[in-house]
């Protein structure tokens, strides 16, 4: 009786959610009131995948969700976005009849690393991939061998890993285990020879902590990695990125299939082959869910174009506490051509709960903006000043400092014609969105 | 002047910035005309910490896993006898984030192993299963202003006597919230707030600075230089958390 009733409140919930446009959570939780254990008492369907990870989540659920829809397979996925248990159970009672069976092929959900164990408890994933794990969110996640640890004691062993063999933390998962894939990328144009960035996660093997050795890194410590003392090194990828072409946007497979990367970054790079790599395991033809993915867009709205002024801009939303996401969105501007202008805001850490915590800030490799291109770098928000004490330490001279937002933006939008770059998280991005045109 | 850093493992014990607290001690020395030299230590290089009348001014590590930490300590096991000694002789000293709990006498983990510490303090870490994260807004007696930081720890800090924050407004202590955090004991000085706990505080950068000059028979300019977005910095946190700390 509970649990016909949770999933009745739910769909109210979710229904009301709908036509106010609130968040996919609170429908979860009053469900999760009423009936604990919900997500174990209703039939999910035969096959779930589960992505997890600290980076790239959702872009490769959006990416996995779309082959899997474009060759007539039923999919259930969190669309909106929320990965704790309170979003799944949304998910799921929100696509469930009456008795608790929810009707789909598959099951895709994003996971919030910290929430795994919460969540497959009551959930048994078939298959569980684990982009990479890096620095993110140090207030809730502590560092990432803690999030590496949260993730062990959730797998299940029924469960298959499909693992990131370029990622030291994140491959140790494999250990003991035989129902594994690996995904990887050779060495390409972009690869550098020693790990990259501000802090060097990688220069001690997670399992002895020897110090470790690299052939090349993709960026920061995600590369082919080999330990002297204990001999944990880069597995052979099952489904391998053999060759990047970021100039032209190609990702080329080891077994000859050519996928067009939407955004030009080895990131994005990453996220493509790791969905194309879950529907090869799948059973879909690597030619058939290669030419779904060239044809994506994405639509996770983390890439935002606008107009200012004269200048043509485009938001590079970031997710502040997440060095590797700003590094994402600065090494992208760093590789575009045009002059350009960089805004970057600060100004709630998160949109969540309350913090001050900028430590993270150091984390980010600023200097990457040391390009002849960039022409000028304006700080903004409320933690303007702890950005720019980062910035007097790098080599760029060009930065300038308004702490407040809508007169920076105005600032740029009187002069010049140059592009913008916004780099700034979701907490913040209404902020500038708000005084642009979007596109 | 010449004043010689050293770096315990910037690697390995390097979690969110910590590496910052070295820059911003570095320039700050070096803006009043010091000549700085920063020497980084690595696991397994077994060089000697000083030779001869080289003693270091400054010796610093940052935070760490736990893991990390442990790694750590094995290979700083045999820095023990010189550390000890720097430490009587009035070398400053920071032990950041983890790296604190270095300094004590054991490290206990939640499967009830443990695995000495260097004793230079005589307290003992418990490493727990759950997260103590969160700002912290606290007062020490070395000057009157608040220190401002984040607490990212997983372990309790048991039997420290002369603790760096006497007194908490916000936030996790050694033992307990609101308790006492850190240690500090003639020129050494930790705390287990994570990252770069000297550039958040230019106020406790300048007593470092201090402890370092006058080691060498130098004082501070009164009034001493301010790193001028340090201090505005500061200043905005600083009013953030004080208005928490009053809800």
């Amino acid at each position: 009786m509970k649990k016909i009733f949770a999933i009745i409140l739910c769909k109210i919930l979710h229904f009301m959610g709908k036509l106010t446009g609130r968040g996919s959570s609170l429908p979860g939780k009053a469900a999760l009131g009423i009936c604990r254990d919900i997500l174990g008492r209703i039939e999910l369907p035969d096959r779930i995948i589960a992505v997890t990870g600290s980076n790239g989540k959702t872009s490769t659920v959006e990416m996995i969700a779309a082959v899997l829809k474009g060759r007539g397979i039923k999919v259930v996925w969190n669309q909106e976005g929320a990965n704790q248990i309170e979003g799944i159970v949304t998910l799921a009672l929100s696509h469930a009849s009456l008795g608790g069976r929810v009707k789909g092929d598959v099951f895709l959900i994003e996971v919030d690393e910290r929430y795994a164990a919460k969540i497959f408890k009551y959930l048994c994933p078939t298959q569980l991939v684990v982009t990479n794990l890096c620095r993110d969110q140090l207030t809730r996640n502590r560092h990432p061998e803690k999030v590496y640890e949260n993730i062990l004691s959730a797998v299940r062993p029924q469960t298959e890993l499909m693992l990131n063999a370029d990622d030291p933390l994140s491959s140790c998962l494999a250990r003991g285990r035989g129902k594994v894939k690996w995904f990887g990328v050779e060495k390409c144009s972009v690869s550098a020879d020693h790990p990259t960035g501000a802090y060097h996660d990688g220069a001690y093997c997670p399992v002895c902590k020897g110090p470790m050795e690299y052939d090349y890194v993709n960026y920061n410590h995600i590369g082919s990695y080999r330990c002297p003392r204990c001999g944990h090194a880069r597995p052979r990828p099952d489904y391998l990125g053999a060759s990047v072409d970021l100039e032209n946007g190609y990702l080329t497979t080891g077994s000859g299939v050519r996928i067009r990367l939407s955004l030009r970054s080895i990131y994005h790079g990453y996220n493509a082959l790791t969905a194309w790599a879950v529907c090869c395991n799948a059973g879909i033809p690597g030619e058939a869910a290669a030419s779904i993915l060239s044809c994506h867009r994405l639509k996770n709205g983390r890439v935002q174009p606008f107009t200012l002024g004269s200048h043509r801009g485009m938001l590079l939303t970031s997710k502040h506490e997440n060095s590797i996401a700003y590094d994402t969105n600065l090494h992208y501007i760093a590789s575009s051509e045009r002059d350009c202008v960089v805004l970057i805001i600060v100004d709630a850490v998160s949109r969540k709960y309350f913090t001050c915590e900028t430590s993270w800030l150091w984390d980010i490799d600023f200097d990457q903006l040391n390009q002849l291109h960039v022409k000028k770098i304006i700080l903004s928000g409320r933690y303007c000043k702890d950005l720019a004490e980062c910035f007097s330490f790098t080599d760029l001279h060009n930065w300038s400092v308004q702490p407040d937002i809508c007169r920076a933006v105005a600032g740029i939008g009187t002069r010049g014609s140059e592009d913008v770059y916004a780099v700034t998280c979701f907490s913040d991005r209404d902020k500038l969105l708000a005084q642009v045109e979007r596109h | 002047m010449e004043i010689r850093i050293v770096h315990f493992y910037p690697d390995l014990m390097n979690l969110y910035g910590s590496h910052a607290n070295v820059k911003v001690l570095r320039r700050y020395l070096e803006n009043m005309g010091c000549a700085v030299t920063v020497r980084r230590l690595l696991p397994g290089d077994g060089e000697p910490l000083f030779s001869g009348a080289e003693e270091p001014d400054f010796i610093f590590m940052g935070a760490g896993t736990e893991r990390s930490a442990r790694a750590a300590m094995e290979d700083l096991a045999r820095y023990e006898t010189d550390l000890k000694s720097c430490a009587q002789d009035g070398t400053a000293m920071l032990f950041a984030g983890t790296a604190m709990e270095l300094l004590g006498r054991e490290i206990r983990e939640p499967d009830g192993s443990a695995y000495p510490g260097m004793g230079l303090a005589d307290f003992v870490t418990e490493h727990m299963e759950s997260d103590m994260t969160g700002d912290v807004y606290g007062y020490t007696e070395l000057y009157p202003e608040a220190v401002v930081g984040f607490m990212n720890k997983s372990s309790l800090i048991r039997g420290v006597e002369t603790p760096l924050l006497t007194r908490l407004k916000l936030g996790w202590g050694n033992e307990k919230e609101g308790g006492p955090e850190g240690f500090h004991q003639g020129n050494v000085f930790a705390s287990e707030l994570t990252g770069p706990i000297l550039v958040k505080n230019p106020r406790l950068m300048e007593t470092v600075a201090e402890a370092v000059l006058n080691r060498r028979g130098m004082r501070l300019p009164d009034p001493p230089p301010r790193d001028t977005l340090g201090w505005e910095a500061y200043a905005v946190t600083e009013e953030q958390l004080r208005l928490r700390a009053l809800e």
